[in-house]
């Protein structure tokens, strides 16, 4: 399952690190894969991804994609930003429930209603990727 | 010994411009003016230098020059202390957990008398300079600060969901801050004061959508000294004091969003704090009189004023309206005007708080003056509300 790649103009304003374990999944979404870390113990799924399973502590987890698919649940304009975000300004950020029971942060896209359908999209930037929701 | 704690005096500095930069040919001093007030907050609660035996600090912003600015404080007060000298820090609750740390040695027996103290120094660095620090504060920096998350931005989904799920508007969240403005024109410490109507708040440009100029915190500095004894310390000065009834902590394990997905416009965390604070003071919300909360925008009053069941869950904002948390109001909330107009200057701020609850349990409020004030509430937080420190205080006369 790979997600709809969008080309965006320019390097990120603020560009993630990215770890030993956290470089598959910076790595995956130029692949199109959107994916998290499932605990092998309680079978819990976490976002971000890490290495340990923050509800019962095991430090056995495994790699799972997700479907990209989930309902918005807020959103916001953002009129004033930070210095290295002033060029993107007014920007749309929001917080996504997935399908799997993962609540994240993450840019939107578009138009789109609280409680509505909403799909994950790779945005491709010069110097690497992210991730948004339209 | 009754092993209370009270607030026995305090002393703030006006919220507002005051720190300076090297251009200037003068500049205030963040020590000289922190010192005057702990000299006036000391002469407010009764006491005597030698009573003093630990100073609980909040950590300077780093654009404040002097560093260690603690032990540089004990030296320049020439305050020799067996209890504890320190600094503390937690984002916005700093100010609250500072407090609290004071309480905590009154109540281990390490002092019979403990300053919470502070300077927030900040309005010379930019608000686009001073976001690049913050942002960093407010979420995950890999994970959340790339997509451009500001720390009020949490509070503006909080408004989108609020409206979207209890048919709220934005008027009736903006009617928070002309009540807020209407409470800061009788505070002479308030940064914003002049009158201020609905079609004010609503004309602002917008900062994050729903939320306008008016409707989140300005910057600001500040400064703040609350003295913080034994209850029978307190008694045997003559003066009337704040009993510390209650104290609620909650931290939900979360950091701006679960992520397993919640009710996160209910402030479960304020919720849980407020519970053990009712339930150690013995009270519920009927008995609460005025409630000074942390509240960086009008909805965030909106959301911790319903978690505390000071006001009914998806009412907060027609209540604000309707007069209901005014002054003279069913339940006064924020006499001082709040973060909004009284000002936040943030390291700082929650130590306003409890100046205000003094101010109001020794009926010296002037136009903002709750009748009978016996019982005041405060809050602080942490992120989105993740975490909240709540107090419960009552008026000994």
């Amino acid at each position: 399952m790979t997600l709809p790649i969008v080309d965006m103009p320019g390097k990120r304003s603020y560009p993630p690190r990215q770890s030993d374990f956290t470089i598959k999944f910076w790595q995956g979404l130029g692949d199109g894969i959107f994916q998290t870390t499932r605990c092998v113990k309680c079978q819990k799924l976490s976002f971000p991804p890490k290495p340990i399973c923050p509800h019962c502590w095991s430090k056995e987890t495994v790699w799972e994609t997700l479907s990209g698919k989930g309902t918005l649940y807020s959103k916001t304009t953002v009129y004033a930003g930070p210095a290295v975000f002033k060029e993107e300004l007014p920007y749309q950020v929001g917080i996504v429930d997935l399908d799997e029971n993962i609540r994240i942060a993450t840019r939107v896209l578009g138009d789109a209603k609280l409680d509505a359908p909403v799909e994950m999209v790779i945005l491709k930037y010069e110097d690497g990727n992210l991730y948004a929701a339209r | 010994m009754t092993n209370n704690v009270a607030i026995l005096g305090g002393a703030a500095l006006p919220v507002g411009k005051w720190q300076g930069s090297s251009e200037d040919e003068t500049q205030h001093l963040e020590h000289e003016l922190l010192a005057k007030l702990v000299m006036d907050a000391m002469e407010d609660a009764g006491l005597e230098k030698s009573d003093i035996s630990s100073l609980i600090f909040t950590l300077p912003r780093p654009y404040t020059q002097q560093k260690y600015f603690a032990t540089f404080m004990a030296n320049y007060l020439n305050l020799p202390c067996d209890g504890l000298v320190m600094e503390v820090l937690g984002n916005g609750m700093t100010p609250a957990l500072a407090f609290q740390t004071a309480v905590d040695q009154v109540t281990l027996g390490r002092a019979k008398v403990a300053l919470a103290l502070g300077v927030n120094f900040e309005s010379a660095t930019s608000s686009y300079d001073h976001m690049m620090s913050s942002m960093r504060a407010t979420g995950d920096v890999d994970f959340h600060t790339p997509f451009g998350f500001t720390p009020i931005s949490w509070y503006a989904m909080d408004a989108v969901r609020y409206i979207h799920e209890f048919g709220s508007s934005r008027e009736e969240l903006a009617s928070v801050a002309v009540k807020n403005r209407a409470h800061a024109m009788h505070n002479p410490i308030a940064q914003y004061r002049k009158p201020m109507t609905l079609d004010d708040v609503l004309a602002q440009r917008p900062i994050v959508d729903p939320l306008g100029l008016f409707e989140v915190p300005g910057r600001a500095d500040g400064a703040v000294c609350v003295v913080v004894a034994d209850e029978d310390v307190a008694k045997a000065t003559g003066k009337s004091y704040a009993r510390i009834r209650g104290a609620g902590f909650y931290h939900e394990g979360a950091h701006q969003i679960n992520e397993t997905p919640n009710d996160m416009i209910a402030f479960g965390s304020a919720r849980r704090a407020g519970e053990k604070a009712y339930a150690q003071a013995g009270m519920n919300a009927k008995d609460i009189d005025f409630a000074e909360l942390y509240a960086p925008c009008t909805i965030v009053e909106v959301l911790v004023s319903e978690a505390l069941d000071l006001v009914a869950r998806g009412e907060g904002g027609r209540m604000a309206a309707a007069g209901e948390t005014s002054v003279g109001g069913r339940i006064p909330i924020c006499t001082s005007g709040g973060l909004q107009s009284r000002g936040h200057p943030a390291y700082v701020t929650a130590l306003y708080s409890y100046i205000e609850v003094l101010d109001q349990f020794r009926n010296r409020a002037g136009g903002r003056q709750v009748e009978g004030a016996g019982i005041g509430m405060t809050s602080a937080e942490l992120g989105n509300y993740n975490a909240a420190l709540v107090h419960i205080l009552e008026a000994v006369q």
